[in-house]
């Protein structure tokens, strides 16, 4: 399972599911089924977004191209996350449900007014460097400062 | 006098569980409203399909559609 970015999805929905199954491809992988899972919102924020396509593929790989297969994921910008789980075979329903969805156009919907939450995004400076801190103390200042009482 | 289990909702399910990390509505019965996972004394499962279920839980929230924290 590939978590793609809502934004690569709705510019163009071939490329976006390019991603996954060129780099099955060029992995030596033979897809064996894949099909847009669902639209929805996370859990918890990815990457800034609150939600994301999942995209949902069953593929053959050789188990050597693994690691370099996962670590192109890893760096793809386009991809929220991704989950590679072993399974023994691929379901008969996804399949044909891969096979009703092969070459059908797909278009994000806008996300529901409830759900635009945006995101705090990280300051880009530290808000400690903003406050003015008097470097030179006048001499004036710290004469009339009061003295701390003495107790006892 | 031994106390008695309040919950056990697994119980039925045990014998034929449909534990995937895909269907959420069935993992959130067995999760804590602060997202923990239930003891297997409160889920009511075998030690296998428990172990099924945390995995699969761990990995819903891995991909985002289960919270860490409720």
């Amino acid at each position: 399972m590939v978590l793609l970015d809502n934004d690569v999805v709705r510019q163009d929905w071939k490329k976006a599911k390019a991603i996954v199954t060129d780099t099955v491809a060029k992995y030596g992988g033979s897809l064996e089924s894949c099909r847009r899972w669902d639209e929805r919102r996370l859990a918890y924020p990815m990457k800034r977004k609150n939600r994301a396509t999942f995209y949902l593929a069953y593929h053959d790989m050789p188990g050597d191209m693994i690691p370099g297969f996962l670590r192109d994921l890893e760096l793809n910008e386009s991809v929220l996350r991704y989950l590679m789980v072993r399974v023994d075979e691929t379901p008969e329903d996804e399949r044909k449900l891969a096979a009703e969805e092969d070459g059908a156009e797909y278009s994000v919907p806008e996300p529901p007014d409830d759900d635009l939450i945006e995101v705090p995004e990280e300051a880009e400076t530290d808000p400690l460097m903003d406050i003015d801190i008097p470097v030179d103390i006048p001499a004036e200042a710290s004469a009339t400062a009061p003295e701390p009482a003495r107790e006892g | 006098m031994k106390r008695r289990v309040k919950t056990m909702i697994g119980s039925k399910n045990c014998d034929d569980p449909i534990i995937d990390y895909k269907s959420t509505e069935y993992l959130e019965k067995f999760l804590t409203p602060q997202g923990q996972i239930l003891s297997r004394r409160r889920s009511g499962f075998c030690t296998q399909c428990q172990k099924q279920l945390k995995s699969a839980i761990k990995r819903a929230r891995h991909v985002g559609l289960l919270p860490f924290v409720g």
